[in-house]
């Protein structure tokens, strides 16, 4: 009995040691894994922004683009993620829509911006889409739903503009499941409490989407694709309860509304 | 890829569990020495059966997006790759020998069938 323990316990030892000397050698550096995976998120990011962009111009107004940022660079330091990383571009586009785009850039539609009624709102979707970047979500979405071949073949030009277009439509029209939904809202809520921002704006924004029923899907993309909203309040609403924070104020009305005009004034000038 | 070729390979003992029983249900009336060597097969089975079904487990988090490639993952890959190697070549070398009637008794499994094996 006592040599069948012996050679039961050498025979783990071996399993487990093989794999712990296998275990040392870094195959991802070695395989280019996670340089071939950042190489291909920077190449599908470049391509969807590519295609978003044929259907409406970057806000020119830079006074409006520094507000945003601004608020985008609040709720980065505040929680500990470098402000740069993360490219903010605003489009001229009516639909009331926000996007989180791989390679970490971040799409304001000027609806979206519209749509707020104070830069709190606007805060709380920015710090949900960051939420959805800063978990991964994105390339998590698109590895699940195109599939990892079709990315590579995007990544690598290898595909046509359909393919793009549709993923693009696909980023910016279809909702992240569940869970990843929720995931963003609890990292918005907290995102907004540690800027010392009251996420019960988040909620509010969240409200009078789900308010604007007859409107779904045309115009209201962003709420659309985001299921269950009432839920999502509720939600939000019991988080901000664990949170503690100072609320403290991002703009004066008169300033809101002064660059809610700007944007105003791009979009009927374009259309 | 390799890594879902070897992850569509993993399910495949469990072919070689159920084979190993049948046989071992099917000779359980046979001579001592060929009960004997199913139930070191089976037996041998048994022990990799788990050490795959983890690694299946682990690459189905893989693809389903609950968790990603590790070095650590490559590297149990790898060890099991391994160990079913040499646990393949060792049915196929033990296959041979039996049939010329040779008894072959593997490390761990050869003195745990003597105790389990009656004569």
């Amino acid at each position: 009995m006592a040599k069948i323990v012996v050679h039961f316990i050498v025979l783990v030892v071996l399993f487990f040691g093989t794999w712990f000397l296998l275990g040392n050698v870094d195959y991802l550096k070695h395989f280019r894994v996670e340089e071939l995976t950042k190489e291909t998120e920077h190449n599908l990011g470049e391509l969807i922004l590519d295609e978003l962009q044929k259907g409406g111009n970057e806000l020119a107004s830079d006074t409006v683009y520094s507000f945003v940022n601004g608020i985008k660079k609040r709720l980065c330091t505040s929680n500990g993620i470098n402000d740069s990383s993360i490219t903010l571009h605003i489009l001229v586009r009516d639909e009331v829509n926000a996007i989180a785009l791989p390679d970490r850039h971040l799409v304001v539609y000027t609806g979206m911006i519209r749509y707020c009624k104070s830069p709190e709102e606007l805060s709380g979707v920015l710090a949900h889409e960051i939420g959805h970047i800063e978990h991964g979500h994105i390339m998590k979405k698109l590895r699940k739903e195109v599939g990892l071949s079709m990315l590579s073949a995007l990544a690598g030009s290898e595909a046509n503009g359909e393919i793009a277009r549709e993923t693009a439509r696909l980023l910016s029209s279809t909702a992240f499941d569940r869970q990843l939904e929720s995931e963003a809202d609890a990292s918005a809520v907290h995102m907004m409490a540690r800027a010392d921002i009251d996420p019960e704006a988040f909620a509010d924004v969240i409200f009078r989407l789900s308010q604007e029923k007859n409107d779904i899907p045309k115009r209201f993309e962003w709420i659309s694709t985001h299921p269950n909203s009432q839920d999502r309040c509720a939600v939000i609403l019991r988080l901000r309860k664990q949170e503690t924070c100072s609320s403290k104020p991002i703009a004066d009305s008169s300033a809101w509304a002064k660059y809610e005009k700007i944007v105003r004034r791009v979009s009927v000038s374009l259309k | 890829m390799s890594l879902v070729v070897i992850m569509v390979g993993l399910p495949l003992p469990i072919v070689n569990v159920i084979a190993s029983a049948i046989f071992y249900f099917a000779n359980k009336k046979s001579a001592r020495f060929v009960r004997w060597h199913c139930t070191q097969t089976l037996l041998a089975q048994g022990f990799t059966l788990p050490v795959n079904a983890a690694g299946l487990y682990w690459t189905l988090g893989i693809i389903f997006d609950r968790t990603t490639v590790s070095n650590n993952y490559i590297a149990y890959i790898l060890t099991i790759v391994l160990f079913n190697l040499v646990e393949f070549i060792a049915t196929i070398y033990a296959a041979i020998q039996t049939r010329k009637g040779k008894h072959v008794v593997w490390w761990f499994f050869g003195p745990l069938t003597e105790t389990l094996v009656k004569a």
